[in-house]
């Protein structure tokens, strides 16, 4: 059982992370570089807590003792005590890196160092280690404290122990774990690409419009949402990130190749809901 | 036999907007043919809606499903008086190019024709046979016969008459209709397929287990079903034959059928390594 938790990042991500792990009755530990950011992170889970109060299932005390047992640092030496360390930091391969090899020297040799990122190899973020063998992946979905799935990503270099621990702290926190092997977009990035992208081709010939190919999705396929509706909730600068990414990552792998559909909503700004208008308008946006 | 000739005779010269006979339950004969598990599924619900049914299968299953409805016949001959033809064949395209060709010279000229258009283009299809304007492409794979919804396609030489009667069936039949351009793979084959083929591909690669591909799509998701309960309901043969005619057909990489689905279709069965990272997989 985790005790101690180190997040470095406290962002939306890594706020979420503490309010779960504090709500599991771990300790923990909430770094940021940026003072005002772990103030706002504070506020956000402060609130988050008392959502949970309001949707029913946590008394305020849980809420007050969860909430006293997220400590705000701005010292990295500060995480030292922490069985595992989540690194949930912008998604830049050199920082991460970076961060890695600082995380290491100020940690003890048995500590897990994992990594939130969706995008980035684990294996090259571990490779600045001295200790591989301790450094996985934890991808949480979006958003954590309601998603309740863990991709746990094995590097080429991650240990069965370390894997064993990174399940078994998902475990701590409720989340249902499934073990995924370091490669581009893990699972969930990658089973949509066909979905996402398929959809688009199918549209770029023609062949249906968005909103009968959406319709189909969901009554033949039983989908909550079809392709185009999905990508509009995402955003579709992300979803091109994402397929460009995966694309780079294998080296022009002609699956996860974007479509000039997708560059030209982008740099048009339709973005999607965000935007207030992408494949569909967002009317409560105008 | 007179009059079917003379009707022929009359409606050699097909003109747009022709009027096709329309079904409807009561008094009319639907003839369906093709693979196994479609054509189980739309002989219960053709017959369930007060459809007279013949069927036959291409290959018949091991197990012939039994139908409790006094409305339903399984022939090899195709019946003369039959007003509308459901063709369901993906997997054989030779077998389907015969069935067509003879519910083509048997068939009044004026029964509609609809047929399974996943595999191979209905425009393709009407091709072959010399009253093109009776044939329609329909969207057709296992399990998606009980959905309330159909993709129809229509080819170059399906007049407004025809695409009507077509749809009308459909419609009597409880679906909605969406109509589609007539292309290999149509809209939901193409996704779908297109994701089993990825997931094949992560199994063949060892990224992840099947169970553990179908719980992330599940939770992290929100699908209704992962990708390996998606093929084991629809059959890896029918996926495989939608994947190889869209490889076929847009000529694209893209659309390489992992080796393993191709292993697995052929043999029926989940590869040994497969087999071997899932504690719990029965062959299919």
């Amino acid at each position: 059982m985790v005790k101690h938790l180190g997040i470095v990042g406290a962002g939306t991500m890594g706020a979420g992370i503490a309010q779960l792990a504090a709500l599991a009755g771990i300790e923990v530990s909430l770094y940021d570089i940026n003072g005002t950011v772990l103030r706002q992170a504070l506020e956000r889970i402060k609130t988050g807590l008392k959502i949970g109060v309001e949707k029913g299932g946590l008394s305020e005390n849980q809420t007050t003792e969860a909430f006293a047992r997220v400590h705000p640092r701005t010292r990295l030496g500060e995480l030292n005590h922490s069985e595992i360390v989540v690194e949930a930091v912008i998604e830049e391969l050199r920082i991460k890196k970076d961060l890695f090899k600082h995380l290491e020297a100020d940690t003890k040799p048995t500590t897990i160092l994992a990594s939130t990122t969706s995008s980035i190899s684990i294996t090259a973020i571990a490779s600045a280690t001295r200790h591989p063998e301790n450094v996985v992946g934890l991808h949480f979905l979006n958003s954590p404290t309601s998603a309740r799935l863990v991709e746990i990503v094995q590097a080429k270099q991650t240990s069965p122990e370390s894997v064993q621990r990174s399940i078994d702290f998902t475990t701590q926190l409720h989340k249902i774990a499934v073990l995924v092997q370091d490669s581009p977009g893990f699972i969930v990035n990658r089973m949509v690409q066909p979905f996402y992208g398929e959809a688009i081709r199918i549209l770029g010939e023609r062949v249906a419009d968005a909103g009968q190919i959406d319709r189909i999705l969901r009554v033949l396929g039983g989908f909550d949402r079809g392709p185009f509706e999905s990508m509009d909730a995402v955003g579709l600068d992300l979803c091109l990130s994402v397929t460009q990414s995966m694309h780079d990552q294998t080296f022009g792998e002609p699956r996860y190749r974007p479509h000039p559909i997708q560059k030209q909503m982008v740099e048009s700004g339709m973005l999607g809901q965000k935007s207030g208008s992408g494949f569909y308008k967002h009317h409560e946006n105008e | 036999m007179k009059r079917t000739r003379t009707i022929q005779k009359k409606k050699q010269t097909p003109k747009p907007g022709r009027s096709i006979e329309k079904a409807k339950p009561g008094r009319t004969t639907v003839y369906i043919i093709g693979d196994g598990p479609i054509v189980a599924e739309y002989v219960s619900l053709c017959s369930s809606h007060g459809f007279s049914t013949v069927f036959d299968f291409n290959t018949p299953p091991e197990t012939v499903p039994s139908f409790d409805s006094g409305l339903v016949r399984k022939s090899a001959q195709i019946p003369r008086d039959a007003a509308f033809a459901l063709e369901l064949t993906n997997v054989d395209l030779e077998r389907k190019r015969r069935n067509i060709e003879m519910l083509d010279r048997v068939l009044p000229a004026t029964t509609a024709i609809a047929s399974s258009s996943v595999t191979i283009a209905a425009t393709e299809q009407a091709s072959w046979i010399k009253h093109k304007y009776r044939l329609v492409g329909c969207c057709a794979l296992p399990t998606l016969g009980q959905r309330p919804l159909i993709e129809i396609a229509p080819t170059v030489f399906s007049p407004a008459g025809t695409v009507q009667v077509v749809q009308r069936f459909f419609q009597s039949l409880g679906k909605e209709i969406e109509l589609v351009q007539d292309r290999v793979g149509m809209v939901f084959p193409r996704i779908l397929c297109g994701i089993i083929n990825e997931a094949a591909f992560a199994l063949q690669d060892e990224i992840a287990s099947p169970r553990d591909i179908d719980t992330a799509m599940q939770l992290g998701a929100s699908w209704p079903v992962g990708p390996i309960v998606m093929a084991d309901r629809i059959g890896l043969e029918q996926v495989y034959a939608v994947l190889a005619a869209l490889h076929n057909d847009l000529g694209e990489d893209r659309y390489r059928v992992a080796p393993l689905l191709k292993q697995m279709a052929v043999s029926g069965t989940w590869w040994h390594r497969t087999l071997a990272l899932s504690e719990e997989r029965q062959p299919l």
